[in-house]
C-alpha cells in the first residue's frame, strides 16, 4: 500500500508540475513580455484588477455582518437561509450567470434598475455583479466558520469591560477572526480574477469592453492568438501561486480549504 | 446590595427558574451545584450579557434589568479567563480604562497600580499565550478589578488550576476582597473553596436555588436531600489545629478534642464525611484514633439508610443503614460511642477571616 500510494502521488505531483511548467514556458520570455505590453492584454489586467477589488470590498462588507449572524444568532429559518446561501457555491457559474442575467433582463426590478442608470447587462458594472454572486457565498462560510471559533464569551467579557455591542465586536471578535478574514479575502480576490462563466453570461466578451482575464484568454484562444492567450493563462496562474502561498501561510489556524 | 427578584431565563438547554436572592455588600458569596444546574446562566444574567424573560435585579436601589453589561459596573472573570488573544497583558487589563476614554498616562498608573497588587508587573508586554494558568488568572482578575467593579462575578475561576496554584489563588482573592472590599460572587464545584473563602452559600439544582444561607447553617441542616447528598460531607468543625507528633490535635470551638491526619496548624475547617462515623453502644478498640462519647439528638430517615445527629459536644452527623440503626436500639437521648478514623478528619486551613 505505501509502494503504491507513494508512487500515485509523485506521479501526480509530476503530471501537475508538468502541465503548469508546460504553459509558463510554452513562449519565450520576450514573447511574453510582449504579450503583456499588449494593449488588449494591459486593458484585460487592469478590468480585471479594478472589478475584482471592487467586488471584493463589496464581498467584504455584505460578508462580515451576515457571517456574524449566521455563526452567533438563533432566528427563524436560519436552516433555509443557509441552505439558500450556499447554492450559488454549488452551483455551475454559467448557471448563476444566466440567472442573473433573466433577473436584470427580464424582470421589473431589474429594469427599473436599468432606468435608474445601473445597467448591468453586458457592461463593466456586470463583470462587479457576478463576481459578488459567485464569491460571497464562499466568503460567507469562511467568515463564519472564523466567527464561531471565537468564543462568545470573549464578547462577554468586553461588554462587562465597558464595551458596547458593536465596540465588543470590532475590538475583540474581528481581530481574534482576522486570520480568516484575510484569507478570505486573497481567495474571494482571486476568485474574482479568474471569473469566467458567471461574467461570460452577464457581461458578455466584448473585447476591449468587458473584457477580463479569463475572458481575454477565451477570446484570444477562439481568434486564434496563442501568445496572447498565453500571457493571460500565466498571469492567471501566478495569482493562483500567490494565492496559495498567502492562504497556506494564514491557514495554521484557520481552514478554509 | 445586590437583589435578585424571582428571576427567569431559558438559554438552549440551560434555565434559571424563578430564583430569588439577596447578596449584601462586601460579602464573598458561593454558589454551588451540579453541572447543567443553570449557575452561569444566572452569573452572566447577573453581568447583564442575558435579558431575563422575568424578574427584576436590584444593584443597591437602582434597578439594573435591563441595564447595558457596560454601565453595571460589574466584572467578570471565566474558567477560562478569556484574555483576548491578540492583546498584550498590558492591553488586556488596560482594555476598560481605553473604554472609558481615560488618559494613556493616567491608564498606565492604573495598569502598574493594579500590576503590583496582584504581582504580575513582570508580564506586562507579554501575549496570553505564553503565560501559566495561575498568571493568566491573575491577569483576569486584574483586568476586571482595574475598573472597580462593585461586584466581581467568577466562574468557577479555578477549575483549571492545579492543587498547590489553586490553595494559592484562594488566599490571593480572599486579600482581594480585604484590600478592595468588592463583593465576589463565585461559582465553584470545589468544598474548600467553600470553607476557606465563603460567607454565605446558594445550593442550584435544575436552574433553581434549593437552599441559600450561612455556609455552616446549610451544611448542618441541609434542605432536602439532594442538598445532604450533593454536600455529601456531613460534618463541617470549626476549630483550631496545632500539631501533636505526626498529625495534628483538633479543637473544635465547643466540645472535646479529636485527632486528624495533617500537619496544619491555626485556624481550620475539619470535614469528615458522615459515613465515617461509626457508632456502637460500648467504646471498643481499634486502629482508630478517636472515639467520642455523645447523645443522640434526632434520627432523620433518607432513602434507605438514616442520618443520626448527635451532640458529642459539638454536633456530629453519622450516616448509617436503618438495620444498623434498628439494631442498636437507637432514638433521641440514646448514649453512644463515635468512633472515626484520623485520616478520615479533612483539615482545610482558613484564610478568609
Amino acid at each position: 500500500m505505501k509502494k503504491i500510494s507513494l508512487a500515485i502521488t509523485f506521479i501526480l505531483f509530476f503530471v501537475i508540475s508538468a502541465t503548469l511548467l508546460g504553459l509558463i514556458l510554452y513562449s519565450p520570455l520576450s514573447v511574453l513580455a510582449r504579450s503583456l505590453a499588449n494593449p488588449e492584454i494591459r486593458f484585460a489586467i487592469l478590468l480585471s484588477l479594478v472589478t475584482s477589488v471592487i467586488s471584493t470590498l463589496i464581498c467584504i462588507a455584505v460578508a462580515i455582518p451576515v457571517a456574524y449572524a449566521l455563526a452567533r444568532y438563533q432566528f427563524p429559518g436560519k436552516r433555509i437561509a443557509t441552505l439558500v446561501l450556499t447554492i450559488p457555491l454549488t452551483l455551475p457559474p454559467l448557471v448563476a450567470g444566466i440567472a442573473l442575467l433573466l433577473f436584470f433582463g427580464t424582470t421589473p426590478w431589474g429594469k427599473a434598475l436599468d432606468q435608474a442608470g445601473f445597467a448591468v447587462i453586458f457592461t463593466p458594472l456586470g463583470i462587479i455583479v457576478a463576481e459578488v454572486f459567485v464569491n460571497l457565498p464562499y466568503l460567507i462560510r469562511i467568515l463564519r466558520s472564523a466567527f464561531s471559533a471565537v468564543n462568545p464569551r470573549f464578547e462577554y467579557v468586553a461588554k462587562t469591560l465597558g464595551c458596547t455591542d458593536t465596540g465588543a465586536f470590532f475590538q475583540v471578535t474581528l481581530p481574534m477572526a482576522r486570520h480568516g478574514l484575510l484569507a478570505g479575502t486573497v481567495i474571494t480576490w482571486s476568485k474574482a480574477m479568474g471569473e469566467f462563466g458567471a461574467v461570460l453570461m452577464l457581461a458578455g466578451a466584448t473585447m476591449m469592453r468587458t473584457e477580463t482575464l479569463p475572458i481575454a484568454l477565451y477570446l484570444n484562444i477562439s481568434g486564434g492568438d496563442l501568445d496572447l492567450a498565453i500571457a493571460a493563462a500565466t498571469i492567471l496562474i501566478l495569482i493562483s501561486l500567490f494565492t496559495l502561498c498567502a492562504v497556506e501561510y494564514l491557514d495554521r489556524d484557520v481552514h478554509v480549504f | 446590595m445586590l437583589r435578585i427578584e424571582s428571576l427567569s431565563i431559558t438559554l438552549g438547554e440551560f434555565s434559571v427558574r424563578d430564583v430569588s436572592l439577596e447578596i449584601r455588600a462586601g460579602e464573598y458569596f458561593i454558589i454551588l451545584g451540579p453541572t447543567g444546574a443553570g449557575k452561569t446562566v444566572l452569573l452572566e444574567t447577573i453581568a447583564g450579557i442575558h435579558t431575563p424573560e422575568s424578574g427584576r435585579i436590584f444593584l443597591g436601589d437602582r434597578e439594573i434589568t435591563s441595564t447595558e453589561p457596560r454601565s453595571r459596573n460589574i466584572g467578570m472573570v471565566y474558567q477560562d479567563y478569556m484574555l483576548f488573544p491578540h492583546l498584550t497583558v498590558g492591553e488586556n487589563i488596560a482594555f476598560g480604562l481605553r473604554q472609558k476614554k481615560i488618559s494613556p498616562a493616567k491608564q498606565r498608573a492604573l495598569v502598574e497600580e493594579m500590576g503590583s497588587l496582584l504581582e504580575i508587573s513582570h508580564l506586562t508586554n507579554r501575549y496570553p499565550g505564553t503565560l501559566s494558568g495561575g498568571e493568566q488568572q491573575r491577569v483576569a482578575l486584574a483586568r476586571a478589578l482595574i475598573l472597580r467593579p462593585e461586584i466581581l462575578l467568577l466562574d468557577e475561576p479555578m477549575s483549571a488550576l492545579d492543587g498547590r496554584t489553586r490553595e494559592r489563588m484562594r488566599s490571593e482573592l480572599s486579600r482581594i476582597r480585604r484590600v478592595t472590599g468588592t463583593t465576589i460572587i463565585q461559582i465553584t464545584h470545589h468544598f474548600e473553596d467553600v470553607f476557606a473563602l465563603a460567607d454565605r452559600i446558594a445550593i442550584m439544582r435544575e436552574g433553581q436555588v434549593v437552599q441559600a444561607g450561612e455556609t455552616s447553617d446549610v451544611f448542618l441542616h441541609p434542605a432536602d436531600t439532594f442538598v445532604a447528598e450533593f454536600l455529601g460531607i456531613g460534618n463541617i468543625i470549626r476549630g483550631k489545629a496545632e500539631p501533636a507528633g505526626n498529625i495534628a490535635r483538633i479543637s473544635p470551638a465547643s466540645g472535646p478534642s479529636f485527632f486528624a491526619a495533617s500537619d496544619i496548624a491555626g485556624d481550620m475547617v475539619a470535614t469528615l464525611h458522615a459515613e465515617d462515623v461509626i457508632l456502637s453502644a460500648e467504646p471498643f478498640a481499634s486502629s482508630a484514633r478517636n472515639c467520642l462519647p455523645g447523645t443522640v439528638v434526632e434520627i432523620i430517615p433518607s432513602g434507605s439508610t438514616v442520618r443520626v445527629i448527635l451532640d458529642a459536644g459539638f454536633l456530629l452527623t453519622a450516616l448509617l443503614t436503618r438495620e444498623s440503626c434498628c439494631d442498636l436500639h437507637l432514638e433521641p437521648g440514646s448514649r453512644v460511642y463515635a468512633t472515626f478514623k484520623a485520616s478520615a478528619v479533612h483539615v482545610i486551613p482558613v484564610t478568609s477571616q
